[in-house]
């Protein structure tokens, strides 16, 4: 269960983020949608931090994340030791792959388990190999990303992030940057997540896609989460007038 | 020219490569452990790599030579000049390496950083396998370019006694007033060095590149 209070977040003198309070439960699917520059991205980065943020506070599984509050009530950051070991417990797959060049597809899913967990390297391996066929890339092991199509590559993130037996998944327009034939290939892998029930945050344009994959859909609009529910309620019967407008426009 | 004047000269093109190759390897080391400090979390250590490479970037090599040469039995080290030789071609040449591996470092887009930090990946790891191996291939070619011209700075040496290529060719001129003839061969010599290391380092580029890294050869 990811549970986030009250998360401010500026750039420069530029608020972005006003307060957002959101909860995923375990197994659920939470897809964030919005207009451009809404926020949403960065929130789902705050999660990760790979963004810092301001305010407020992020706990996983009721563990607070990165931040801790002294008796003195000063906030400070956890030892970069432990922020290691908290994402670890997050996968990550990003709009532009971000695969290593310069390491095979199975060198790439294996970096984490092996240096990140320890994992011994036959292990490593054997694991690597099996998440790679789960993508359908069993005969792609050995190939580097300059040689993979974008979906390929995208599925190879995919199989990286899974590779630490995450508990979150976080999905950054993950099928943003893929031209348009190839974008079935990297939610068919998604679809094929859903039986496990691992809990997943996207950020999405696709919202046929968040439809039929999420729990709930999330509208970030004014740096918070200015509507939630489930699909039918946030496509269909939306109450947010900025909603209703931006729903029009994207249709 | 007679064969023993070419084996003076061949000689001497030895020591100068074995020179530049002394100092090239530790000065490679020293750059990277100078490009550690410029990455420092701390201020003290970044301003300590910035004061280096300023100072011995701005200084000319031959006036570092000299430097050297005297103070080095000033400090009472007696070393050889080509001990000396070589610790001058190192200092200097960090200072160029260290910048070099610097730009590569700079040049790792922040996607790449991200995944590795979200693959929670501890220090030693991410230097190790996604931080280094970038920056080898991102900076090839400006590091053979130093490594190319520390085959020709070796020939500054000269002038603190170590005998390389240069001075044997003044000394032979000294004797036969060759002094095109001899000059000719020692810049020819110079140039087949050279040459070599290019080739070495094109060879290297295309086997690092072939292992799947984005940019092709040129």
């Amino acid at each position: 269960m990811i549970e986030v209070r009250g998360l401010k977040k500026a750039f420069a003198a530029t608020p972005v983020l006003r307060g957002v309070d959101l909860r995923v439960d375990d197994g659920e699917v939470l897809a964030l949608i919005g207009r451009s520059g809404c926020g949403k991205t960065t929130l789902l980065r705050c999660i990760n931090f790979l963004e810092d943020y301001d305010e407020g506070e992020i706990r996983l599984d009721d563990h607070p994340l990165w931040y801790r509050t002294d008796p003195d009530g000063r906030r400070r950051r956890v030892p970069d030791q432990e922020a290691r070991r908290m994402r670890q417990q997050m996968g990550v797959v990003f709009q532009q792959y971000n695969l290593f060049p310069h390491m095979t597809a199975l060198e790439n899913v294996c970096l984490g388990p092996r240096f990140s967990q320890k994992v011994p390297a036959a292990d490593a391996l054997t694991l690597g190999r099996k998440l790679l066929a789960r993508v359908g890339l069993a005969d792609k092991v050995d190939a580097y990303p300059v040689h993979l199509s974008g979906g390929q590559q995208q599925r190879v993130a995919i199989a990286r992030a899974l590779a630490m037996r995450p508990k979150v998944l976080l999905l950054d327009e993950i099928t943003s940057a893929l031209d348009p034939e190839l974008v079935g290939e990297v939610e068919d892998v998604i679809r094929s997540l859903l039986p496990e029930r691992i809990m997943m945050v996207l950020v999405t344009h696709a919202l046929g896609f968040a439809r039929e994959i999420a729990h709930r859909i999330g509208y970030v609009a004014g740096g918070v989460i200015a509507e939630i529910g489930r699909p039918e309620q946030i496509l269909e019967q939306p109450q947010d007038a900025t909603l209703k407008d931006f729903l029009r426009r994207i249709r | 020219m007679n064969a023993s004047t070419l084996t003076l000269l061949l000689e001497g093109a030895g020591v100068s490569l074995a020179l530049a190759l002394t100092s090239i390897a530790p000065a490679t080391i020293l750059g990277a452990a100078l490009t550690a400090l410029g990455f420092s979390r701390f201020a003290a250590l970044r301003v300590l790599y910035r004061l280096y490479v300023y100072v011995v970037r701005g200084t000319p090599l031959l006036v570092l030579a000299l430097l050297i040469f005297y103070a080095l039995p000033a400090l009472d080290l007696r070393t050889g000049p080509y001990i000396a030789g070589a610790l001058v071609l190192t200092l200097y040449v960090g200072a160029l390496f260290a910048e070099v591996f610097r730009g590569g470092v700079l040049a790792i887009p922040r996607p790449q950083w991200e995944s590795a930090k979200s693959l929670g990946l501890p220090p030693a790891a991410m230097l190790k396998k996604v931080i280094a191996p970038l920056v080898v291939r991102y900076t090839l070619p400006p590091y053979i370019n130093v490594c190319v011209m520390t085959v020709k700075a070796s020939s500054v040496l000269s002038i603190i006694s170590v005998w390389e290529l240069t001075l044997a060719a003044r000394e032979i001129i000294e004797r036969t007033l060759a002094v095109f003839t001899v000059l000719g061969v020692a810049a020819a010599i110079y140039f087949i060095m050279c040459f070599g290391l290019d080739r070495l380092g094109r060879r290297l580029e295309r086997r690092l590149m072939a292992r799947g890294f984005a940019g092709e050869p040129v």
